[in-house]
């Protein structure tokens, strides 16, 4: 084998793998949490009694159909990367817990703004992380929640929360139409 | 199937692993874990028969397993490494290591 033939191989093998490293995510995952998010954001504000419920039925059944829109895609692609899965599973499963561990001071009898205040704190970090390691987009998100909580904690504006999530869902929708832009030039 | 630390890197290559596109679904696979000849065909832009050719080959080799499967009612077929194959691709990749730094002296 002459080095020149070694070197077209391991190029046109190289591109190969660089195809499949372009995923930008589900533009279903995120056009869902584009609309959960601003609705769940704009209730503490708004109705801060239906807050916890909601985000116990949108959080668990959002997280559940955005796990099924998720392998319905792999399988779509023809790519079923199960250690890639694993790692979207565990990451937004710690999130799940880091969400629930927030009521904890609720619990103890703290006001809930503290929790409200800790969800945001926990979501922006869980979303940013997941911008780093799994899917470039939500990172913005994460850090739009970051900022949010800085604002939220400094300064106590008013309708920090519906603020907040408008922005976040316009972060999430922007991300599924650029990962649908993506997907229509990749075909 | 190659032999441990032979004289020659070049005698350590698969044959089996030599052909550029098996080496890519060796590569492929051991990345992805399962991978659909529709997705294959896109991503290693090939027609159906050659890519089915060396999929075959590597069938044969005992390297890759097969099942098939429906997504929304249309027939898939999907490609996992076998136990096999993924000592034989970590192999290959670790002789053209060699092949590539005996190259450089």
């Amino acid at each position: 084998m002459s080095p020149d033939r070694l070197q077209q191989d391991l190029d046109y093998v190289a591109a190969a793998v660089r195809r499949h490293d372009t995923s930008l995510g589900v533009p279903a995952i995120y056009f869902l949490w584009a609309v959960l998010v601003p609705v769940g954001f704009a209730l503490p504000d708004h109705a801060p009694t239906v807050a916890g419920p909601y985000w116990l039925v949108a959080g668990i059944g959002g997280g559940l159909l955005s796990w099924w829109l998720a392998v319905r895609d792999a399988r779509r692609a023809g790519i079923n990367d199960t250690a890639d899965g694993r790692r979207h599973g565990l990451h937004w499963l710690v999130g799940g817990i880091g969400f629930l561990v927030c009521w904890l001071p609720v619990l103890r009898g703290a006001p809930i703004e503290m929790a409200v205040g800790n969800f945001l704190l926990v979501a922006g970090l869980v979303y940013a992380l997941a911008g780093v390691h799994l899917e470039r987009p939500l990172l913005w998100s994460g850090l739009v929640m970051l900022a949010a909580y800085v604002v939220l904690t400094m300064f106590a504006l008013p309708y920090t929360w519906t603020i907040t999530g408008l922005a976040i869902g316009v972060s999430l929708a922007w991300a599924g139409m650029s990962a649908v832009r993506a997907a229509r030039h990749a075909a | 199937m190659a032999t441990a630390s032979p004289a020659n890197p070049l005698d350590a290559l698969d044959p089996a692993l030599e052909h550029r596109v098996r080496l890519a679904i060796g590569v492929l696979l051991a990345r992805h874990g399962e991978i659909s000849f529709a997705a294959f065909k896109q991503q290693l832009q090939l027609t159906d028969g050659n890519l089915g050719s060396q999929l075959r080959k590597l069938e044969d080799a005992g390297y890759i397993a097969l099942r098939r499967d429906f997504v929304e009612r249309k027939p898939v077929t999907w490609y996992r490494l076998t136990a096999t194959g993924r000592k034989a691709v970590d192999r290959h990749l670790k002789a053209l290591q060699a092949v590539i730094a005996s190259a450089q002296g």
